[in-house]
């Protein structure tokens, strides 16, 4: 039986306390890092094999060892912008154990010497915030923070900075640009955060869950990490968001790696008794699956081979009355709304793609809009200036590719064959 | 340095040269619009992608650079031309197909990439393009006026305010397809600088409110040449369609102006159009001693030549201008030098401090001429008296100077505000013998005995020194009207009468003569100075390149 | 109509809101970085919005230029170009609400506020828009009112809730 890690604390609200989150084992991984070499630290997360949670899942360990030691200041910057839709397990991590976060970017800042911290919080998580500015202050006054990091005498101030309403923030370079009083646009790279990053100096960008994973690894170890998940590259616990048609919608913790039929099974089953249609695996920007996929294994690699990813692990589960072309032009209108603009393919393209969509979905689709919009689709991958373009067309080639026939009918049919569903009789 | 491979062309740059400029240098256009030498790299308009071997997506050409040997980049695979052709299609979907009103047809960067790498056909049918009600033409300042319709998003603009100008009046609002360009309420663009933008946007966002509309661009004729707005000797392109020049633009000269000019340089042409033309040679009946005068050049020259040599006992003055040529000024120097007259001067306005940035500190010019110093270097500083003040601009325009003169030459008719002003004009008439040369009919040259009709800086070549003592070379952008005679012709010609050997000099010849006399001019030859000037061995000038080379030394 | 009455001058922000900002202040090498926080702070003393006065009183006071400050206002979407309910209600459309009727939502809000989306109700009281995911999926649909949460909803409850608002 698999034993929660990082949600162990949710329904315990004493350890939204830091005496609280001391008595459940809270801050000795730090106490344990700080007797230890950054270098070691670096190098045992390395050997975790953990891998960011915030959609990228690229190395954390090696991420921070690019890290170079000759250069001051150094920054971490927490990525608490979780917009992607169908994702809201940072929030959860911050709304019920803000300390294990602190926890996770102290140890981080040990590691590779940064003594200042930024958890940028979307503007919209203000509950999230209070309770972080809560913990951080207990954290300041209990001798965590502040001049001397649990008395270390390494000097670590750490701040919550409140973003205002943009996706694109979630970009680690659109982030810095925000955390730098900008518009959020994404920076060209290189030069990467690691080297020229915040206020132009070396940067550290992780993501809440990635960073709340740190100290349980610091105190319990790699190997201990590394027994957890399906292989090597994809270890330890992961916090899976489910939303959409489930009775018993969520976050759940399992391995990394469970499959999606057991996770399904685990939120309720299908919403009402429906019958599964496809699911999202990754949150908004990955490629949807089709119901054949049910057993799919939900981690980063088994996911990318089956054309998707595995993202944030938001899953959204759709089921037969849903139209995939009006679930896929909601999409396609959020990815327009949170372009920043500066860049051509996907300033133009998605705007393009959601008026596409929605034209087809209204019935006065043509039969060459399938190809246009996969051609359209092609104009922008891998042309953007940030990963937002290659995000947006995700779902829309999945559209295409996947439930094609669903685009005919609605060309051929020249409406949508999905009947306006009723959530609420009567307004209940 | 490293090399770089583009197309199969290998070439060393720069490390850290971006793939766009070192294309160029193999004589490979990357096609781009958000890039620009002079403003920060944001690789946002993605025209400029190119496949760089080893990397698994195409790369911005303007933020890939050069940093170690052996990149190997194409331009001409299929792929960069999908991406280019994609890109093309995106810009276009929501621009306006309103080429035929727009200013910017001929000189636009979307009609010239759509017919490079475009497509000629449409895939946008069903839906409305994209507009902006009631922002098709706002001002945004006295200079410069925007069409958001036309507008490609490329920030070029904003960043120039940002950077360049440093005064950020502009700013890019809005997000996504809604994103914009424009100025906050209340704060328009209202630097000195403001045009460049105009020449900066690649589309028809912004125009030029003083060109607008003034010509089709594919009328016109090009010239380069100089700007006289100040003493920086700004590098412009004059603009003109059969001689009526429609707008000055910036010409590239990285030792001067940079990629810029100021907002006033731009409009100085605007003179010759504004003031009366002295186009005919005019003698005065009074003059000729012996009733009318019918004759042209020839007689009126004739005439003068006479009056020189006669003299009166009186002397002759020369009020030299700031718009001459180095190569009049050295005429006028020596027609002074055979009289044996001291009695010279180049009088100047002084106008407000214009600074152009470039990336040596920026040149900052206050005198309203472009040629002070090569007029006064060439020979039209003030000589020294044998006895009695010298007649210089102040004894002549503020006091009685004239009434001592035999001949007074005025050798600019509007050599500065002061031609302009009765008083001074009356002072001035006070000479036995009024000569003015000019391009211009001013109050002083309706005065004269003798006016004589020259070229307009445009109608003619020659050099300017500038505040930096560099010398720059200039050529005429189109012929003269009328009976204009170019000055250097008319004084080689009145000095053939005092010695033959001056007789028929080109402009060309002239600087030759004063080259091999005068060691600031030392070692130049005419056909050879180089494009971007040269800074001039003079005391002053060698004082300030020390300065600059003292500082850059402390800095290392 | 009652719209909120800037309660400053654009000579500046008053002194309790300075000594705010120059709190957060200290916590960044550069001056700008604290923009975004003045910028929140300037929205809850205008009352909801940024009027350009505000911006101009940020921009002095954080040494920008307004056009920079106005770049940076129109690209979030938590700032307000204009006056907005002393409510405001943002009701998440995206996929996962979608799926679980956000747009009946949407539609008993506009019934109960009988206003279209971004427009102020005649008292001042309310307005609204439809919002991007708010990262409360699981209890899809939802809105938020304020900064509060308003989870698992139905139109019935939304009737309750927007009627709660004094």
């Amino acid at each position: 039986m698999f034993e929660p890690v990082l949600t162990k604390n949710v329904g315990n609200p004493a350890a939204l306390t830091l005496k609280g989150y001391k008595k459940s084992g809270g801050y000795e991984g730090l106490a344990k890092a700080l007797q230890m070499e950054p270098d070691t630290i670096i190098e045992e997360v390395k050997k975790s094999g953990l891998r960011g949670r915030g959609g990228a899942g690229f190395s954390a360990g090696l991420k921070w060892s690019f890290i170079p030691k000759n250069i001051t200041p150094k920054y971490l910057v927490c990525n608490a912008d979780e917009s992607e839709p169908g994702t809201f397990k940072d929030r959860l991590l911050m709304e019920y154990d803000p300390h294990q976060l602190i926890e996770g970017c102290a140890i981080c800042c040990w590691a590779v010497q940064a003594n200042i911290c930024y958890i940028y919080i979307r503007g919209e998580y203000t509950k999230a915030a209070t309770i972080l500015e809560r913990a951080l202050k207990e954290a300041y006054e209990g001798g965590i923070l502040g001049g001397s990091l649990m008395g270390s005498g390494f000097k670590l101030d750490m701040y919550i900075h409140r973003g205002a309403g943009a996706y694109i923030c979630g970009e680690e370079t659109g982030m810095l640009e925000s955390l730098e009083g900008k518009r959020g646009q994404p920076r060209v790279k290189p030069p990467f955060p690691a080297v020229v990053g915040a206020f132009g100096k070396p940067t550290v960008i992780n993501n809440v869950e990635t960073l709340c994973n740190v100290p349980h690894i610091i105190t319990r170890g790699a190997d201990w990490y590394k027994s957890i998940g399906t292989d090597e590259r994809n270890t330890g616990p992961k916090l899976y968001a489910i939303s959409g048609h489930v009775e018993r919608p969520g976050t759940y913790e399992y391995p990394i790696g469970i499959t999606f039929r057991e996770m399904l099974e685990n939120a309720g089953g299908m919403y009402r008794g429906g019958t599964l249609k496809a699911f999202i695996p990754g949150g908004a920007s990955a490629p949807i699956l089709p119901a054949s996929q049910i057993d799919i294994k939900m981690d980063f690699d088994t996911v990318a081979k089956a054309g998707s990813m595995l993202g944030s692990a938001a899953v959204i589960v759709m089921d037969e009355t849903t139209c995939m072309v009006r679930s896929v032009a909601r999409l396609a209108k959020f990815f327009n709304h949170e372009s920043c603009g500066q860049c051509t393919p996907c300033r133009e393209g998605t705007n393009w793609m959601e008026l596409l969509l929605k034209r087809i979905e209204h019935g006065e689709g043509t039969e060459s809009d399938g190809r246009l919009l996969l051609s359209i689709c092609g104009q922008i991958g891998g042309n953007s200036l940030c990963a937002l373009g290659d995000a947006a067309i995700g779902p829309v080639k999945s559209l295409v590719e996947r439930f094609y026939p669903e685009v005919e009918q609605h060309v051929r049919e020249r409406r949508c064959p999905f009947p306006q569903r009723r959530h609420f009789q009567n307004g209940a | 340095m490293p090399k770089v491979t583009i197309n199969d062309r290998t070439v060393e740059v720069e490390t850290g040269t971006n793939v766009i400029e070192a294309a160029l240098k193999v004589g490979v256009q990357i096609p781009h619009y958000c890039y620009h030498p002079r403003l920060s790299v944001v690789g946002q308009c993605r025209m400029c992608l190119v496949k760089v071997e080893g990397m698994p997506k195409l790369q911005a050409g303007c933020s890939t650079q050069v940093m170690k040997d052996g990149m190997v980049v194409r331009t001409d695979v299929p792929e960069v031309e999908e991406a280019q052709k994609g890109m093309m299609e995106f810009f276009l979907i929501n621009h306006p197909l309103d080429c035929p009103i727009c200013d910017q047809a001929g000189e636009c960067g979307l009609q010239d990439y759509s017919f490079k790498h475009g497509v000629a056909y449409s895939r946008f049918l069903f839906e409305d393009k994209r507009t902006y009600p009631g922002r098709e033409r706002i001002p945004l300042g006295p200079n410069v006026i925007l069409n958001m319709n036309r507008c490609i998003q490329c920030t070029r603009c904003v960043r120039f305010t940002q950077e360049v100008s440093q005064t950020a009046e502009l700013g890019f609002f809005n997000r996504g397809a809604r994103a914009e360009i424009g100025v906050f309420p209340g704060k328009p663009l209202e630097n000195h600088l403001s045009t460049c933008v105009v020449d900066i946007c690649p589309v028809g966002a912004l125009t030029s409110t003083r060109f607008r509309f003034a010509e089709r661009v594919f009328y016109l004729d090009k010239k380069p040449s100089l700007c006289t707005g100040c003493e920086n000797g700004c590098n412009v392109t004059i603009e003109h369609r059969r001689g009526d020049i429609k707008r000055y633009k910036p010409r590239f000269n990285p030792e001067v102006n940079d990629y810029w000019m100021c907002d006033y340089g731009r409009s100085t042409f605007e003179r010759y159009k504004r003031m009366p033309r002295l186009s005919t040679v005019r003698v005065r009946p009074e003059a000729t001693g012996n009733g009318g005068f019918t004759g042209g050049w020839k007689e009126a020259l004739d005439l003068l030549h006479r009056r020189l040599r006669s003299r009166d006992g009186g002397a002759v003055a020369f009020l030299g201008s700031g718009f001459l040529t180095v190569e009049e000024a050295y005429l006028f120097g020596k027609l002074a030098d055979t009289l044996g007259s001291p009695h010279r001067s180049v009088p100047v306005d002084l106008g407000p401090t214009w600074t152009i940035p470039n990336t040596k500190g920026g040149i900052s010019g206050t005198e309203a001429a472009p040629n002070r110093r090569g007029a006064e270097l060439a020979g039209l500083a003030a000589g020294v008296s044998q006895g009695g003040p010298v007649l210089d601009a102040d004894e002549l325009l503020l006091g009685d100077g004239a009434s001592n003169c035999s001949v007074l030459i005025v050798c600019d008719s509007d050599f500065g505000r002061a031609a302009h002003d009765p008083a001074v004009v009356e002072r001035l008439r006070r000479a036995k013998l009024l000569v003015v040369f000019g391009w211009c009919d001013s109050p002083l040259a309706k005065a004269a005995d003798i006016a004589l009709p020259v070229p307009t800086h445009a109608e003619k070549d020659g050099t300017f020194v500038n505040v930096e003592w560099r010398l720059q070379h200039f050529g005429s952008a189109y012929p003269a009207p009328g009976q204009v005679r170019p000055l250097v012709d008319v004084l080689v010609d009145l000095l053939a009468r005092f010695d033959g050997s001056w007789a028929k000099l080109s402009t060309g010849a002239v600087f030759d003569r004063l080259a091999a006399e005068h060691p600031a001019f030392a070692g130049l030859a005419w056909k050879d100075l180089p494009a971007v000037g040269v800074t001039l061995n003079v005391p002053e000038a060698r004082a300030a390149v020390d300065a600059t080379t003292a500082s850059t030394t402390q800095e290392v | 109509m009652s719209v909120s009455e800037p309660k400053v001058t654009s000579t500046g922000l008053p002194p309790a809101a300075k000594a705010e900002l120059d709190e957060i202040r200290k916590r960044y090498p550069t001056d700008e970085a604290a923009l975004l926080p003045a910028l929140h702070i300037a929205q809850r003393l205008w009352g909801g919005w940024l009027p350009d006065e505000a911006l101009e009183a940020v921009a002095a006071e954080l040494g920008l230029p307004v056009s920079k400050v106005y770049g940076v206002v129109t690209f979030y979407d938590l700032y307000h170009q204009k006056p907005v309910g002393r409510h405001r209600i943002r009701v998440c459309t995206n996929l996962s609400c979608q799926l679980r009727g956000s747009e009946e939502i949407m539609e008993a809000v506009r019934e109960e506020l009988r206003v279209e989306e971004d427009e102020v109700t005649p008292d001042g009281r309310c307005s609204y828009v439809h919002f991007e995911c708010l990262g409360s999926c699981d209890t899809a649909p939802m809105m938020m009112v304020d900064e509060t949460y308003h989870e698992n909803l139905t139109p019935r409850r939304v009737r309750d809730i927007l009627r709660g608002l004094k």
